[in-house]
């Protein structure tokens, strides 16, 4: 709430320095580091693989089927003669359209539950308890089936992983940003901005939302963890990402089969899974510590100088 | 007693609105079963004939109604499908599920609860940051992949120590006790570990937020050592806590473990969902996952009492608490 005052008297210069703090402290924590190398290089390879890859992508060689790894192929190549390697990087192109549709979707939805979840005018009213009993009895449906009831009608696409991640996610959002919302929602700043006569909605973006945001972006950097993991699990499912289309999912499908030619070949996909999911998950727990004002002093110390 | 009072009718009310939930969200589904019985070779007429008789054309009420009561008298329906009755079908497919999920917890917890500790009462920092960077490693696997790799290390013909089976189940089932049990060793070992790398980071977390109360200190100051009070009186403070989360996961096996099912070829209750729903055999659709429903509250009743049990400060909160 203080924060959401000092947001709107201060300009984006001053939120750019705060970004600026915020990314140096976490620079200067090994997890933070961590992560913020495998992002950044996530990024680039994805960038760099949306104009060029070693192979073409379609190149399909039937006298390169099934390759050794070679100088030419480093990790070898798929019964099609697709090049592993060349995959695995468009691949973080579109593991990044999976994160981000899902990080958004569930930021959008979460917002919306949130709402719905203090209540109209804040209190906690008859309305806003069934919509918790609800959260409560929607949470328990596994992502799996809410992946398989909506691939019917969508088919395999990566529809499905964000409708059925983001579905979970922001669910689970909702129940623990609960309890910082309505602390928000009932608070004397609430009450003073309504009685000056400002509206709900206003209300809800400056006063509310600042208060759940650092809560919230933990959640949702783990929430991008679960997502590649779940993009993984539903493509092999075959309703995730569908058949030629790269992806980390597909190229670890693929590898599966691979496993009795050459075993070796498995291990990248999953290394890069999981080095890429760690590095979320670190972000998300750097972010914490980094982005609270009250644990890391060097933020505490360029909002209070800049509000001088 | 109240507390477990409203928690049952909090049940019922959740378990008959999911029942409409399910059955209409079915029914929003393009594509019907008489169109997959009459197969692409069938006119119009014929698909029409068969829906006729499969009952499909009667109103979506009576259709509910039908099934709800089946249901209530213990009757979860047969497939239009195969004929089979669907409790039959799901007993099959549970005699699978049921174990797995079983071993899987028995390893997670076997896991995660003493590395979890350890990761808290070490004395060497190097130990408690290992054990911290391995729970975080080992979390963030993908199932399938931790299962692949079990397979190039244990997996019969294609592994290293080629021990365990790695594909299918006996077709004699539970009668070959021991091929069973040993088919079911990779699936269970690859979700166990996983799972129980989450178990021990959530043990962590728990056991140093109570590391410093005066609990602790008190316990200390009887005589016993941190790691004594930490074992003996933090372990038991964050127990319902554990409880919760072991409770939960469990039920989150029952359709998490499809995955590594379909990775080593057993027939699991997820995959059962899955080949129904592709045939659009909505009625043994709807009694599978309004049994998984169940499952599930039924799970999280079971943990919510037992919280209860665990922890005496609740009893104090819920005599005048209401549902929030």
């Amino acid at each position: 709430m203080r924060e959401g005052d000092r947001k709107r008297g201060g300009g984006a210069p001053r939120r750019k320095g705060r970004v600026l703090v915020v990314l140096r402290s976490m620079w200067h924590r090994a997890d933070g580091a961590y992560a913020l190398v495998v992002i950044a290089l996530w990024l680039l390879v994805s960038l760099v693989s949306a104009v060029w890859t070693p192979h073409p992508l379609i190149e399909s060689d039937g006298r390169n089927a099934w390759a050794r790894p070679s100088a030419s192929y480093p990790l070898g190549t798929d019964g099609a003669g697709h090049d592993l390697l060349s995959w695995l990087m468009r691949g973080s192109l579109t593991e990044l359209e999976v994160v981000a549709l899902v990080v958004l979707c569930t930021a959008a939805c979460g917002l919306l539950g949130v709402w719905a979840s203090i209540g109209y005018k804040s209190g906690a009213g008859r309305g806003s308890r069934t919509w918790m009993v609800c959260v409560d009895t929607l949470i328990a449906v596994p992502t799996v089936i809410v992946a398989m009831v909506v691939s019917v009608p969508l088919g395999a696409s990566i529809a499905v992983i964000v409708v059925a991640c983001a579905f979970a996610y922001s669910l689970s959002i909702v129940r623990v940003t609960r309890p910082v919302a309505q602390l928000a929602a009932t608070s004397q700043y609430v009450e003073a901005a309504r009685s000056y006569g400002v509206g709900e909605a206003r209300i809800f973006f400056t006063h509310i939302v600042p208060a759940v945001a650092p809560t919230m972006a933990v959640q949702l950097s783990l929430s991008a963890g679960t997502a590649i993991l779940a993009e993984s699990g539903l493509t092999y499912l075959g309703i995730g990402i569908p058949a030629g289309v790269p992806s980390w999912g597909r190229s670890l499908s693929d590898c599966a089969k691979l496993i009795t030619v050459y075993p070796l070949t498995v291990i990248w996909p999953g290394v890069i899974i999981t080095a890429v999911v760690v590095a979320l998950n670190l972000l998300g727990d750097a972010l914490r510590d980094c982005a609270d004002p009250v644990v890391n002093a060097d933020l505490r110390r360029t909002m209070e100088g800049g509000s001088r | 007693m109240r507390f477990v009072l409203k928690r049952i009718v909090a049940f019922a009310v959740a378990l008959f609105v999911q029942s409409i939930v399910i059955f209409a969200c079915l029914r929003i589904l393009p594509g019907d079963l008489a169109m997959v019985i009459g197969g692409t070779t069938s006119t119009p007429d014929q698909v029409a004939r068969i829906r006729g008789q499969l009952g499909l054309n009667d109103p979506y009420p009576l259709q509910y109604l039908r099934w709800l009561g089946g249901v209530l008298h213990g009757d979860l329906g047969t497939s239009q499908l195969t004929g089979v009755s669907v409790a039959s079908e799901i007993g099959d497919r549970l005699q699978i599920t049921l174990p797995l999920a079983l071993l899987s917890l028995a390893v997670a917890l076997a896991i995660g609860l003493p590395l979890g500790v350890h990761a808290v009462t070490s004395r060497s920092a190097r130990v408690r940051r290992t054990l911290q960077v391995a729970a975080i490693v080992a979390g963030a696997i993908p199932a399938l992949w931790g299962g692949l790799l079990l397979v190039m290390m244990f997996g019969r013909g294609v592994g290293l120590i080629g021990v365990l089976p790695a594909q299918g189940f006996p077709a004699r089932g539970w009668h070959a006790f021991g091929r069973a049990l040993a088919s079911l060793a990779l699936p269970a070992l690859s979700v166990g570990v996983i799972t129980g790398a989450e178990f021990m980071r959530y043990t962590r977390s728990a056991l140093v937020d109570v590391a410093n109360s005066d609990c602790i200190a008190q316990a200390m100051m009887c005589g016993m050592t941190r790691a004594q009070a930490i074992r003996r009186v933090g372990l038991r403070m964050v127990a319902p806590q554990i409880v919760s989360v072991a409770g939960l996961t469990f039920a989150g096996m029952m359709t998490g473990v499809i995955v590594v099912e379909n990775l080593f070829a057993l027939p699991g209750l997820a995959t059962l969902v899955m080949t129904d729903l592709r045939n659009r055999d909505l009625l043994a659709v709807q009694s599978e996952l309004l049994l998984l429903t169940t499952f599930f509250l039924v799970m999280g009743l079971v943990v919510d009492v037992l919280h209860h049990a665990l922890d005496p400060r609740l009893k104090d909160a819920s005599e005048g608490g209401g549902y929030a």
